[in-house]
C-alpha cells in the first residue's frame, strides 16, 4: 500500500519542485553510472583473461593449417579458467613426453581433434589425453600410450590435410573425439577470412526476434563505433553476467536453444545448413576412414556432447522439436558406413546430475572434471568391446572393473 | 503482447499518451475501446477464433438486458447459463471430451471476463436501482486491455466512475513519475526476479530426479517448497503493477491486488493480501450470501460459529478450483479451504479456551505473530505443489525423499520462514522509521528514482543478454 500512500500524498502536492526537474535525471544517471562502474570493477577483478594464449605457440604451416611450434611453451588464463600451461613436445604435440619410435608391446592411440582433444583450458595432467591411457593401462594391463595430435582449430578439413602425419605416428588406433562445433566448421582451415563470419551474422538478422534485433543492433554499434577498449569492457561484463546466469541448467538450455547459432544440430529435423555441415563432415571423415582402413588402423569416432546437449540428456526432457541424441545417431550412421567405429557416450550423461557444471559456462569447453568424466566413459566403451584389442575380456592381466 | 513484455509496455504507454490528448470521456473511451480491440487482434492469429468469446460476451449482455427489463427472477438461471457455457468453453476435464468444440479458439482472459459479467448480472439482478449499461460501456468494461489478461477484477461502478467522469482524475508530473517507476518495478519483477526464481525452481525439480546424496535432495526439496510462492508473487504482482500504472496513466484507478502477502499473520489475513480482487469477489458473491442463507436456516446457536468455517471452506475451495481444469486443482482447492477453515476454527477455539481479551493480546504478541506468519507461508507453499505440478511430478518428488524427509523439509521451511520473515519485518520497520519531513527516506522520490534506474538497467541488460521471450504471466492461463 506504499504506492497508494505515495500517490495520496502526491495529490496534495501535485507540483514538482523546480530543482527536481534537474535533480531526478541526475540521480538516475549517477545511479546507472555507479552500477555500471561497480559491475565493471568486479568483472575486471574476476574475469580478466591473460594477454597470452596457446595461439602464441602456433603458426600456420602451408597446406596443413595452424599447428604448434615444436618445443614451445605458452601460458593462458581464460576469462573463466585458471592459468594453464601449454607445453608442446618435439613433435608439436601437447604432452609431457617426447615423441619416439613405438616400443614393442605398446598400444599406441593417436588422438586427433580440436581444442577439446588438445585439452584447452585444463592442465595437461587433467586432460583426456593424459587420463585415458592411464585408465586403459590400468584396466587392460597393457601399456597404452596416447599421442595427442589434437590442436586448436584442428577441424576435419585440417586433419585430412595432415593425415600423413597421423599415420606416420604408427597408431594402433586413431581416436577422434569430436563435437558439434567441429562439424559445423568442418571445411574451415586456418587462417580464415573473418569477413565470411560477419556476412553470416548479417544474414541471420532477418530471422531474429524483436529483442534479438535490438541485441544485434547494439552489438553492431559496439563493434563498429565504440572504441575497442570500451568494447572489451562491455564484452567482459557480458561474459561475467552470462557466466553466472548460465550456471542455471534450465536458463542455459532455454537461452542456448533460442539464441545459439550452432543449436541447429539439436533439432529433430536439421535445417539445410546443418545438413550441409554433416555432408562436409562426412566427406573428410570418409576420406580419413578409407586411409586408416588401408593402413589397417581402427578409426574410432566419439561425439563429445556440448554443454547444452549434456544438460538436456541429464534432464531427460527437452522442448518439442529437439533431440539431444539426434547428432549422435547421424554421426554413427556416417562413421559406420565408411568402416569406422562409433562410440556412443551420450547415454552416460543420463545419470549425471547437472553435467553442465563440468563445463565452463560461457566458453563451453569441459573443465578438468568434465575431462575425467569423458575419459571414464570412453575408457568404459573401449574396454567393453568398441576396440577388440583393448577389450578386458581379451586381456589375461586385466584388472576387473569391480577392483577399480 | 499478452505478457509483461517491452512491446506490451510500449503499447500501453502509447495508448496512454493518445488517451491524454483530450480529457473528454468520449475520446478516452474511444481510445480505450480501439486499443482493446487492437490488443486482442494482436494476440490472435485469426478473427474466427474470437467467435466463442464474442458469443460468450453477447450471452452475458443478453442476460443483462433481460434483468434490466425486470426479469429479476431469472437471474439465477442467467448465472447458471453463463457458468455452464464458461465451463464448456474452458473444457473442464470432468466433462465428456466429445461435447467440446474441436477447432482452436481464443480463451485468453475468459476467466476474468466471467467475473466481470457475473458481477454485472448479480448486481443488476439484486439492485433496486436499475442502471442501464450500454453495449459500448459493457465492451469497454469487459474487454479493457489493462485488465483483460489477468485482472485485477474491477467493479463496474469503480470503472465507470473514472472512465466516464466529466472531470477525469488528475495526472500531474508526480503521478506520472510514480506510475513510470511502478512500470519499471513491475517489469523487473516479471522479467528478472520471476524469471530467475523460475529457473532455480526448474533446476531443483530436475535435480530431484537424480540419485543424489540425501543432503542435496533435502536442499533441492527446500528450494522447491520456498521458491514457487515468491515466483508466483513476482510474476503476477509484477504484471499487476504494470497494468495498474498504465491504467492510471489513462486516468483510471484499478484496485490493488496485492498488499505484502508474506507479512500476513494468518492464512485468513493472507487472503486479504493475495489476489485481493479475486478473494473479495468470492467473499462478496459466495461467502456472504451463503452465510446469510445458512444462518437463516439454522437456529442452533452452537452450530452458528461453524457456519462461517464451512462458508470459508466453500469459498476458498472455489478459489482453488477456479485456477485450473484438472484434478490437481481440486486438491489445491481442498487445501486452501482447509487452510482458512482450520485457521477460523483455531481462532474460535482460542477465544473459547483463553477468552476474547487474552486472545487479542496473544494475537499482538511478536513471537506468536512470527510463528503464525511462518506457518501461513509454509502452508501456502505446500498448497502450491498442487498449483504448479501434475500428479506424475508430484509422485516423482514424493518418491525422491519419502514422507519423513518431506515432513522434515516442511518443518524446516516453517522455522526458516518464521525467522526470515520476522527479521524482514523488523528490518523494514526500522528502515521506514528513517524519515524526513516528506516521509520515509526509502519511499522518497529521490530514492524511488534510484531504485527505478537500477531495476530498469538490470531489466534491459538481462532481457537483451538472454534474449528469451518474456516469461508468460502465470495467471493468464486461468
Amino acid at each position: 500500500m506504499t504506492q497508494l500512500n505515495a500517490e495520496n500524498s502526491d495529490m496534495k502536492e501535485s507540483k514538482l519542485p523546480r530543482r527536481d526537474w534537474i535533480l531526478l535525471p541526475l540521480i538516475s544517471i549517477f545511479t546507472i553510472f555507479l552500477l555500471a562502474a561497480a559491475t565493471d570493477l568486479v568483472s575486471r577483478t574476476t574475469f580478466t583473461p591473460s594477454k597470452t594464449g596457446p595461439s602464441d605457440c602456433m603458426r600456420s604451416y602451408p597446406g596443413k593449417g595452424v599447428q604448434a611450434i615444436p618445443n614451445s611453451v605458452c601460458w593462458n588464463k581464460g576469462s573463466e579458467g585458471e592459468l594453464t600451461e601449454y607445453r608442446f613436445n618435439n613433435c608439436g604435440q601437447r604432452a609431457d613426453f617426447e615423441c619416439k619410435p613405438k616400443a614393442a608391446n605398446t598400444y599406441r592411440i593417436v588422438m586427433i581433434g580440436s581444442s577439446f582433444a588438445m585439452g584447452d583450458r585444463v592442465a595437461n595432467s587433467d586432460s583426456l589425453a593424459a587420463l585415458l591411457p592411464a585408465e586403459l593401462s590400468q584396466q587392460t594391463g597393457r601399456k597404452v600410450e596416447l599421442y595427442n595430435q589434437g590442436m586448436l582449430w584442428g577441424l576435419p578439413h585440417s586433419f585430412w590435410l595432415r593425415f600423413d602425419d597421423v599415420l606416420a605416428a604408427q597408431p594402433d588406433m586413431i581416436l577422434w573425439p569430436t563435437g558439434p562445433w567441429d562439424i559445423q566448421n568442418a571445411t574451415v582451415v586456418l587462417p580464415y577470412s573473418k569477413s565470411s563470419f560477419d556476412k553470416k551474422d548479417a544474414h541471420q538478422l532477418s530471422s531474429m526476434s524483436f529483442t534479438g534485433r535490438i541485441r544485434f543492433s547494439i552489438g553492431y554499434f559496439v563493434r563498429n563505433i565504440v572504441p575497442p577498449s570500451v568494447t572489451a569492457d562491455i564484452a567482459q561484463i557480458r561474459l561475467m553476467l552470462q557466466h553466472y546466469l548460465y550456471e542455471s541448467q534450465s536458463l542455459y538450455i532455454d537461452s542456448y536453444l533460442l539464441n545459439a547459432s550452432d543449436a541447429g544440430f539439436l533439432a529433430i529435423e536439421p535445417d539445410a545448413e546443418w545438413k550441409t555441415h554433416l555432408a562436409d563432415f562426412e566427406t573428410y571423415s570418409a576420406r580419413m576412414e578409407e586411409r586408416a582402413a588401408a593402413a589397417h588402423v581402427p578409426f574410432v569416432v566419439v561425439l563429445v556432447p556440448n554443454r547444452a546437449q549434456a544438460a538436456m540428456i541429464s534432464m531427460g526432457e527437452w522442448p518439442a522439436g529437439y533431440d539431444p541424441y539426434q547428432l549422435g545417431n547421424e554421426l554413427r550412421a556416417i562413421v559406420t558406413t565408411h568402416g569406422g567405429v562409433y562410440i556412443d557416450i551420450l547415454p552416460g550423461f543420463r545419470d549425471l546430475p547437472n553435467p553442465e557444471q563440468y563445463y565452463f559456462p560461457v566458453d563451453g569447453h569441459p573443465d578438468a572434471r568434465g575431462h575425467a568424466i569423458i575419459a571414464g566413459l570412453i575408457d568404459k566403451a573401449l574396454i567393453t568391446g568398441a576396440a577388440p584389442e583393448l577389450s578386458v575380456a581379451n586381456q589375461p592381466q586385466a584388472v576387473p572393473a569391480r577392483d577399480k | 503482447m499478452d505478457t509483461a513484455s517491452f512491446q506490451f509496455v510500449l503499447f500501453g504507454l502509447a495508448i496512454a499518451l493518445v488517451s491524454n490528448l483530450n480529457r473528454s470521456w468520449v475520446w478516452r473511451s474511444t481510445v480505450l475501446l480501439l486499443a482493446s480491440f487492437t490488443f486482442i487482434g494482436l494476440v490472435t492469429h485469426s478473427p474466427l477464433v474470437l467467435i466463442p468469446l464474442a458469443a460468450f460476451l453477447l450471452l452475458g449482455y443478453a442476460c443483462l438486458l433481460m434483468l434490466e427489463r425486470g426479469w429479476s427472477r431469472h437471474s439465477a438461471w442467467s448465472i447458471l447459463a453463463i457458468l455452464l457455457v464458461y465451463i464448456w468453453l474452458k473444457k473442464y476435464t470432468f466433462l465428456p471430451h466429445g461435447i467440446f468444440l474441436h477447432s482452436p479458439y481464443f480463451t485468453l482472459g475468459l476467466s476474468y471476463v466471467l467475473f466481470r459479467v457475473l458481477h454485472l448480472i448479480i448486481e443488476s439482478g439484486s439492485s433496486d436501482k436499475k442502471q442501464h449499461i450500454g453495449f459500448i460501456d459493457y465492451l469497454l468494461y469487459t474487454l479493457n486491455f489493462t485488465t483483460f489478461v489477468s485482472g485485477p477484477i474491477q467493479r463496474y461502478d469503480e470503472f465507470a466512475r473514472d472512465q466516464f467522469a466529466q472531470q477525469p482524475i488528475r495526472l500531474g508530473p508526480r503521478v506520472v513519475g510514480l506510475q513510470l517507476e511502478r512500470i519499471i518495478r513491475g517489469f523487473f519483477k516479471v522479467n528478472v526476479l520471476a524469471m530467475l526464481l523460475h529457473a532455480v525452481q526448474k533446476d531443483a525439480l530436475a535435480r530431484l530426479s537424480h540419485p543424489l546424496p540425501l543432503s542435496l535432495r533435502l536442499y533441492s526439496a527446500f528450494e522447491l517448497v520456498i521458491l514457487p510462492p515468491f515466483f508466483v508473487y513476482a510474476n503476477f504482482s509484477g504484471y499487476i503493477d504494470i497494468v495498474i500504472a498504465l491504467a492510471r496513466l489513462m486516468r483510471v484507478r484499478l484496485p490493488e491486488n496485492f498488499d505484502r502477502p508474506f507479512s500476513a499473520s494468518s492464512f485468513l489475513d493472507f487472503w486479504n493480501r493475495w489476489h485481493i480482487t479475486l478473494s473479495t469477489w468470492l467473499k462478496t458473491y459466495v461467502y456472504n450470501p451463503l452465510l446469510v442463507l445458512l444462518m437463516r436456516r439454522t437456529s442452533s446457536r452452537t452450530l452458528q460459529p461453524f457456519l462461517g468455517v464451512f462458508c470459508f471452506f466453500v469459498t476458498f475451495f472455489l478459489v482453488g478450483v477456479w485456477h485450473g481444469r484438472t484434478s490437481e486443482f481440486l486438491i489445491f482447492g481442498v487445501l486452501l479451504g482447509a487452510g482458512v477453515s482450520i485457521n477460523k476454527l483455531w481462532q474460535e477455539l482460542l477465544v473459547r479456551v483463553i477468552g476474547r481479551q487474552s486472545y487479542k493480546a496473544l494475537a499482538k504478541n511478536f513471537t506468536y505473530i512470527a510463528f503464525a506468519r511462518g506457518l501461513t507461508f509454509s502452508w501456502f507453499a505446500l498448497t502450491n505443489f498442487w498449483f504448479w505440478l501434475d500428479w506424475k511430478q508430484l509422485d516423482e518428488i514424493y518418491s525422491a525423499l519419502g514422507l519423513v524427509s518431506w515432513l522434515c523439509v516442511w518443518a524446516g521451511v516453517w522455522l526458516c520462514a518464521t525467522i526470515v520473515l520476522a527479521s524482514w519485518e523488523l528490518l523494514r520497520t526500522s528502515l521506514l522509521s528513517i524519515k524526513t519531513s516528506e516521509g520515509p527516506v526509502l519511499t522518497h522520490r529521490y530514492a524511488r528514482v534510484a531504485y527505478a534506474s537500477v531495476f530498469g538497467l538490470i531489466s534491459v541488460v538481462l532481457t537483451l543478454l538472454l534474449s528469451q521471450p518474456t516469461p508468460p504471466v502465470i495467471y493468464k492461463a486461468f
